[in-house]
């Protein structure tokens, strides 16, 4: 059996690209599983989403731990635990990570003991929760480091999947997926499948057993207020808003009264201050700003923030 | 009632009560308009909140609310509310709760049950007179479930369920109408892109006793398609092309708190969101821009004389 799990943010189509995959192997005679796991969570917000695919029937359900390929649409998710890229990972798993960093960077980076491939992303945006069609090109990869799926049933399935936006769309994105295909051609047959797991292997996996208590014990009352806090939503954000405090004119807190996300206070002076623990990146700061003060600058580009 | 606090501008709240680190999407205009609101109710407020995006708010243990929260089915919110306001009466009837420490009872939910499945609970709670105020986020559609059309959503758009040819071919329900033709004591429109003229609806309302409805339009980056930066300024569009009128109805008349001395041509509140795309591409489509135009155009017509 082939266990897929892709990696992205939300808004990057990697629910896309696993039902593109899965529809690939279905028209190969697979027996297929697709599915998305995402909370309540939004654009930028890490997701994943993943594939099974045999040749018998399926019956192994839930999200897949111990995946033979997962690919990384966005490599600033490697770093946030919460996104899970890792998780499972051994040395028989093929790791494909889009990036613009070299496969031995990451290598050495991740220390890992599978391969490391990477997907040369093909350009460089600012926001990376728009980066185009990345899902068909994660789709496209998957398709030709696995082997069995030709490239006709590729395009098929894209098409399958993408038939309803017209052909302009499903045009650019074959283009996309075509082209992370044959780029990872090479590699044809890297990821090998792993034995279907009957009840009897299955393995209690390493949880820590809590007795039994009554629901007012496990699941206490809370009486305290803004526990939201806790959230980092930070972590969604892909472009980071940056005031220059030499052009903020301290206006009627425009950007504070928009946020959304309460996520930027004004001091006593007037002054505001972003909450970077939980600006989700919208930007509405930027755009309403009177004097201009607010900067957009990429989350994860150099520490200059050169947008370049 | 006529003396408003807030003036100007300068005069909006720069502290916020409404918690960071929810799970709505970024650029939210409703909760945008909510984190304005809430911060005009104060924090002696209880919400009753029907299903719908803004259930993800308090999903337990978390809430960015510094009180209670009560979740309700889609079309029971005022019933919810109904309960907590009697419950709050007996408590202060008994001198369990001291009178300066009574709620305000709040229900917030989406258009999907204030147009629709709420819709005959909403009608009830007017008529037996319940002391709440209904806060409706308006984002035109399912938002919550991927943007299926609800009896908000505007002619012409496209939703998940309206997919081909114009988009949805219905029209938005007057809810502000049909509100008002209950004779509550206070309807109101608000949008979070006009914080001014919300803050004085808001403490308006927030001064009554008896049912008081808002209905806040609410830019959607997700169901609308548009980038999530341009929330605020596709919300002053909104009112700048006469597309969403801020009114009022109090004493028993409607009142237009901002009208747009020159209307803007709908079509530029419109080619900001991918759902009315199809107006303009591959080719404009004439007849609806300017069948969507003559509605605004005669709705103000009927207002201003």
């Amino acid at each position: 059996m082939y266990r897929i799990r892709f990696h992205g943010r939300g808004g990057q189509g990697m629910k896309t690209a696993s039902r593109i995959l899965g529809t690939a192997f279905f028209r190969q005679g697979y027996e297929v599983q697709d599915a998305p796991r995402y909370g309540a969570e939004r654009r930028g917000a890490p997701i994943f989403a993943f594939v099974r695919a045999a040749r018998t029937p399926i019956y192994e359900r839930g999200i897949i731990r111990h995946p033979d390929l997962v690919i990384v649409a966005d490599d600033t998710l490697v770093p946030v635990p919460a996104a899970g890229v890792l998780a499972g990972a051994d040395a028989h798993t093929v790791i494909l990570i889009n990036t613009h960093e070299t496969a031995n960077t990451w290598r050495h980076r991740l220390n890992l003991e599978g391969p490391v491939l990477i997907l040369s992303a093909a350009e460089e945006v600012a926001d990376r929760a728009t980066l185009p069609y990345v899902g068909a090109a994660c789709a496209g990869a998957a398709a030709a480091l696995i082997g069995e799926i030709p490239r006709a049933d590729l395009e098929a399935a894209l098409h399958d999947e993408l038939g309803h936006l017209g052909q302009a769309v499903v045009d650019e994105n074959l283009r996309v997926a075509c082209e992370a295909y044959d780029y990872c051609a090479g590699q044809a047959g890297i990821v090998t499948a792993s034995e279907a797991l009957s009840a009897e292997q299955w393995a209690e996996p390493e949880w820590i057993d809590l007795p039994f208590e009554q629901s007012g014990v496990s699941a206490p009352t809370i009486h305290g207020g803004l526990t939201s806090e806790l959230m980092p939503t930070g972590s969604w954000r892909t472009m980071r808003p940056e005031v220059d405090y030499e052009r903020c004119n301290r206006c009627w807190w425009v950007c504070s009264t928009f946020c959304p996300d309460s996520a930027i206070d004004v001091d006593e002076e007037g002054y505001p201050h972003i909450d970077y623990n939980h600006c989700k990146g919208c930007l509405i700061c930027v755009a309403q700003c009177p004097p201009h003060a607010i900067e957009a600058l990429p989350e994860h580009g150099d520490k200059e923030g050169g947008e370049s | 009632m006529n003396e408003t606090r807030f003036k100007n501008v300068k005069q909006l709240p720069s502290t916020h009560l409404l918690g960071s680190g929810n799970p709505m999407c970024a650029g939210c205009g409703g909760l945008e308009a909510l984190h304005e609101i809430y911060d005009i109710l104060g924090e002696n407020s209880v919400f009753v909140n029907a299903a719908g995006c803004m259930t993800l708010l308090a999903v337990y243990p978390f809430t960015p609310f510094r009180g209670s929260w009560l979740y309700t089915a889609m079309a029971s919110a005022p019933a919810g509310a109904q309960g907590i306001r009697d419950a709050l009466d007996i408590q202060l009837d008994k001198k369990r709760l001291a009178k300066d420490d009574d709620m305000q009872v709040v229900v917030l939910t989406g258009d999907g049950a204030a147009y629709g499945m709420g819709l005959s609970v909403t009608s009830g709670a007017i008529e037996r007179n319940l002391d709440f105020l209904y806060i409706c986020y308006d984002n035109e559609g399912y938002g919550n479930t991927g943007q299926q059309y609800s009896e908000a959503t505007p002619h012409g758009a496209r939703t998940s369920t309206s997919r081909v040819g114009i988009g949805f071919s219905g029209d938005k329900k007057p809810l502000f109408d049909i509100w008002a033709a209950h004779k509550p004591a206070y309807v109101a429109t608000v949008i979070g892109a006009e914080p001014l003229d919300l803050a004085r609806k808001v403490e308006k309302a927030k001064a009554i006793k008896v049912p008081r409805l808002i209905i806040a339009l609410s830019p959607c980056p997700t169901g609308w398609d548009f980038d999530p930066k341009e929330a605020v300024e596709i919300g002053k569009l909104a009112v700048k092309t006469g597309i969403w009128p801020l009114k009022e109805y109090v004493d028993g008349q409607v009142v237009h708190t901002k009208v747009p001395s020159k209307r803007l041509p709908v079509e530029r509140y419109l080619e900001k969101q991918g759902r009315f795309a199809h107006l303009f591409k591959p080719e404009r489509n004439e007849t609806l821009l300017a069948e969507i135009q003559a509605g605004v155009d005669a709705y103000w017509a009927s207002v201003v004389g």
